[in-house]
């Protein structure tokens, strides 16, 4: 087969990018033209809300996997104390990752973020509270995703020297144990 | 950045070192096999994907998690020969099923409607677990509560005839704002919870007041609403009594307890008093 990568490598998981983005652009498109269809403010939070939330799910638990194979959650351990747990996937499938879907899954994040901040300053300068109100619970889900992640990136980088270090030490101690066994 | 809030990465290299040659000399015949996936207590195993995750699984108690993929367990550096010792294993962390960093969506979907379910049986029904309420809400989630908030906003809102948004904002913002602030409030007393422990126990107990609201939508008559209230106030206040007062040092339990009766009760004369 040839082992050349083909010109335009394609989305490996459409359905998957199609969820993540769908609902960060639900909400955020909801948010945006509700206020031409809509006079219920209740509608407009609870529904924006719903999809910012759901978009948090999916995002942690199912696009975070699949696209860049990454996870963090939160235990509790049994001594009471709470302890955030950051894992990826192991090296060889982390270097398989698509490149386009992990392009896709950082860039949505922080543009979802920064069109949050975006139209949280509008409503600052509306002087309307209660839409401060849904773009600050909006915000600090997507801020949460952005921490969370990025988290298990770095810790990602740092595994990957541990790796290296530990596989040179390993290579290092077998060449020692031939070496002496040769003895 | 600091890591206050993880399990330090594991110790010197020396130990690790000393396990890879065990490994290589013992060689990949001595594969364990893998546990069981998901423990019946914590809903997220911990998993040891063929690397090493960035905190050290905690000993004993978690221990059942950590093997999949047929690798060597609890020894995260073991990675060259558990390399090698998989052979027929696909050679990638996205094959493996019992990993649940690769499960389908609706297992997913599915642990986390139980564990919905199940954190509500804890807190608000009776069951053995009460008096011990660090273990209770060990797997917390902020679905449930959001789902009951929104549910308690919706329904005062409906009731309402006039004002329908700002009852909606201002039950939301109160109950939300309220819970963080109790939370608040007990860790400044010197109490021991857990912030989103705490958000998600208080979230859980509003369940009765939700039937309560329900209820009193339906129904016009004053008394029969003020009987229902109270009813579903002292289920509420009973279901939060356990958690918060085992928080805190005993003499001060009636400081940490008293704010959040006031918050329940709040809500009782709003769902009473909204026509």
């Amino acid at each position: 087969m040839d082992r050349l990568q083909p010109p335009r490598e394609n989305y490996a998981n459409p359905k998957t990018c199609f969820f993540h983005v769908f609902f960060k652009a639900a909400a955020l498109a909801f948010y945006i033209l509700s206020a031409l269809f809509f006079n219920s403010f209740v509608i407009i939070f609870v529904v924006t809300v719903l999809l910012a939330a759901l978009d948090f799910w999916v995002v942690k638990n199912v696009s975070g996997r699949i696209l860049v194979g990454l996870r963090w959650w939160n235990e509790i351990n049994e001594q009471g104390e709470s302890v955030w747990k950051f894992e990826c996937l192991d090296q060889e499938s982390l270097a398989r990752v698509n490149k386009k879907d992990s392009w896709l899954f950082w860039w949505t994040l922080y543009l979802t973020a920064v069109a949050w901040i975006f139209l949280g300053i509008f409503s600052l300068i509306r002087f309307q509270a209660d839409y401060l109100l849904v773009v600050g619970v909006c915000l600090s889900l997507s801020i949460a995703n952005i921490v969370g992640f990025t988290k298990c990136r770095k810790d990602a980088k740092k595994q990957i020297q541990q790796f290296a270090s530990q596989t040179i030490a390993s290579r290092f101690s077998s060449t020692l144990q031939s070496a002496f066994s040769v003895v | 950045m600091s890591h206050g809030d993880t399990i330090p990465l594991h110790p010197s290299s020396q130990s690790d070192i000393d396990e890879i040659e065990n490994l290589i000399n013992v060689g990949p015949a001595t594969v364990l096999p893998a546990r069981p996936t998901s423990p019946p207590r914590a809903s997220i195993p911990v998993s040891s994907s063929l690397f090493i995750p960035s905190n050290l699984p905690p000993p004993a108690p978690s221990a059942p998690a950590a093997a999949y993929q047929k690798a060597p367990t609890a020894v995260p550096p073991s990675v060259p020969s558990a390399e090698s010792s998989r052979g027929g294993i696909a050679a990638d962390g996205f094959g493996s099923p019992p990993n649940t960093l690769t499960e389908p969506v609706w297992d997913t979907v599915r642990r986390d409607l139980s564990r919905i379910v199940s954190n509500l049986k804890l807190v608000v029904f009776p069951n053995p677990f009460r008096e011990d309420p660090g273990k209770a809400l060990r797997d917390w989630d902020l679905w449930g509560p959001f789902f009951f908030i929104v549910f308690l906003g919706l329904t005062l809102s409906w009731s309402a005839s006039v004002k329908k948004s700002e009852v909606f904002a201002v039950a939301f913002a109160v109950l939300a704002a309220g819970a963080i602030i109790l939370t608040l409030n007990v860790l400044l007393l010197g109490g021991h919870i857990i912030f989103f422990q705490s958000l998600s126990l208080l979230g859980y107990c509003l369940f009765p007041l939700d039937i309560g609201a329900l209820i009193c939508m339906l129904e016009d008559n004053v008394i029969i609403k003020i009987i229902v209230v109270s009813i579903t106030l002292a289920w509420s206040s009973w279901a939060a009594y356990p958690f918060m007062s085992a928080a805190v040092n005993p003499r001060r339990k009636a400081l940490a307890l008293y704010p959040v009766f006031l918050m329940y009760i709040s809500v009782g004369f709003l769902i009473i008093a909204i026509d």
